[in-house]
């Protein structure tokens, strides 16, 4: 069984159907690059798949433990939710930083808050047996995420005196800290310059080296060409094509695949 | 000169009943007004829509109509009546007052961006820790300059509750012109402009203090 499996989601928003059966799975350390025309689903998939929605139908397995069945018509509570949520991470379109606080406590609100209710219901986060502990290690873990995503400098600036390109790598480390176990962006770069686009790409690019398993929706064909082990194609909420790089931008079967790939290589290459 | 501090002794007096209207409605108003907010904002239907009548009307007639209602209407009704006039004036400001509030800190709450809450749900935070630890500290630096303007506005309401015949500052005003001595008429202003220019400065420094971040 695949590290991440995705069976049979569908979503409809009143009487308009937007995820029509959708299944993926994804081994762990592999990339999935998603990429379709806008209107077909891609963030509703994402949202699905990080409980910011919940599917009509469907279920979604991480590391063989089912986070979601629609079957499963017992409620959830709010701590099992959260819970789920955590085996995912989410980067936004428009990054979502906390504007209040600097670029450190941006990464460690989170992770402080869940230790201090970790320690007090079992004793312990992330083997850590105080709150003071569990706080050294969570400013240690930051520490090291902004120096992955290059900011160490910024480290107490606002994030409104930031880039965006910046901003979004802030919200990759932020996403990071709480070690989840799939990472999905959401067209990371599209509300970026053009000149800003390759800093973030290029954050991205370096997480693969180290074996995270990550769904990206991107607009970047040759990004997705080269990072990704996986491409799925949605068109209306469905897969229209799944493969590859190779097999779905090299070498689409679908017509349309085919004249949604041929609108890109206009501009590139 | 043994006149002009006669007459802004008991101006004072009066101020004080301005001050006393002042700060109460201030502390009752903000929580309810919050209250309020939350009704407004409600997804159950006949909630928002009892809370929003409610709005509808305070905001919609006169501060001065609202004084009188509650000062004669229940005497009327019921074998009531109010033994001090300033507790009156009170009930009438703090309902006016949170009715304004509500709205404010709806339209505050209602312009966070659903991505704040969102980035807080998906770090795994409890609904609670979005509120207080994300999305407050957002609605109080946006709601600051209405709130301001508001509270602003309540210090020169206060001189409203003279019509119920509370002796505030401008009813011991009225009361000397009425033996003919116009001036401390006038005289008031000064109160007035001093007690405003002291908040003016306060909200002005709280919103320097929140300059250090963009909302
Ligand atoms: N909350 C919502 N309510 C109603 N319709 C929605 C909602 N979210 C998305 N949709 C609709 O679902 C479709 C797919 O949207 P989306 O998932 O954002 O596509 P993509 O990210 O591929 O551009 C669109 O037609 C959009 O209008
Ligand atoms: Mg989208």
């Amino acid at each position: 069984m695949a590290f991440l499996q995705v069976q049979n989601i569908k979503k409809s928003f009143d009487r308009t159907e937007v995820l029509k059966d959708i299944s993926f799975s994804l081994e762990k350390g592999e990339v999935l690059a998603i990429i379709g025309s806008s209107g077909s689903g891609k963030t509703t998939l994402l949202r699905c798949i990080n409980f910011l929605e919940t599917p009509q139908a469907g279920k979604i397995t991480v590391g063989g433990k089912v986070l979601f069945d629609s079957d499963d018509k017992s409620k959830k509570s709010d701590l099992e939710i959260r819970k789920n949520r955590l085996h995912f991470g989410m980067v936004f379109q428009s990054f979502n930083l906390f504007p209040q606080y600097t670029v450190f406590n941006n990464l460690i609100l989170a992770p402080n808050l869940m230790a201090k209710e970790q320690i007090k219901q079992n004793g312990e986060y992330m083997g850590a047996k105080t709150y003071k502990e569990a706080q050294q290690k969570i400013n240690e873990e930051a520490e090291a995420l902004l120096k992955k995503v290059g900011l160490t400098e910024k480290r107490d600036e606002y994030p409104c005196n930031l880039s965006g390109g910046q901003q979004q790598r802030v919200a990759i480390a932020r996403a990071l800290a709480l070690n989840p176990d799939v990472l999905c962006f959401d067209e990371p770069t599209s509300a970026l310059d053009p000149e800003l686009t390759g800093e973030v790409l290029n954050v991205i690019k370096g997480l693969k080296s180290s074996d995270s398993t990550m769904i990206v929706v991107t607009h970047e064909i040759s990004f997705a060409r080269d990072v990704a082990d996986k491409v799925i194609f949605m068109a209306d909420g469905v897969i229209e094509e799944e493969g590859t790089p190779q097999q779905v931008i090299e070498n689409p079967q679908s017509p349309r695949t085919q004249s949604f790939l041929s609108r890109f290589n206009r501009f590139s290459d | 000169m043994d006149q002009f501090w006669n007459v802004t002794s008991q101006l004072l007096e009066g101020f004080g009943e301005n001050c006393m209207l002042f700060g109460v409605t201030i502390l009752v108003a903000i929580p309810l007004g919050l209250i309020i907010s939350m009704g407004s904002m409600s997804k159950f239907f006949p909630l928002k829509a009892v809370t929003r009548t409610f709005v509808w009307i305070i905001r919609g007639t006169p501060l001065m109509l609202q004084l009188f209602t509650v000062f004669y209407v229940p005497p009327l009704l019921f074998d009531i009546s109010f033994a001090d006039r300033m507790t009156a004036a009170i009930i009438a400001f703090v309902i006016n007052y949170a009715a304004y509030f509500s709205e404010i800190f709806r339209g505050g709450i209602e312009g966070i961006p659903k991505g704040q809450y969102e980035a807080g749900y998906v770090l795994g935070m409890k609904k609670s820790q979005v509120f207080f630890k994300v999305v407050l500290m957002q609605v109080i630096k946006r709601i600051l300059p209405p709130m301001s303007n508001e509270i602003i506005t309540l210090v020169k309401d206060t001189s409203l509750a003279r019509v119920i015949s509370v002796i505030e500052i401008l009813r011991v005003a009225e009361n000397f012109s009425k033996k003919g001595i116009i001036w401390p008429l006038f005289y008031t202003g000064a109160f007035f402009l001093i007690f405003c220019g002291a908040l003016t400065i306060l909200f002005r420094f709280l919103e320097k203090k929140l300059d250090y971040y963009k909302v």
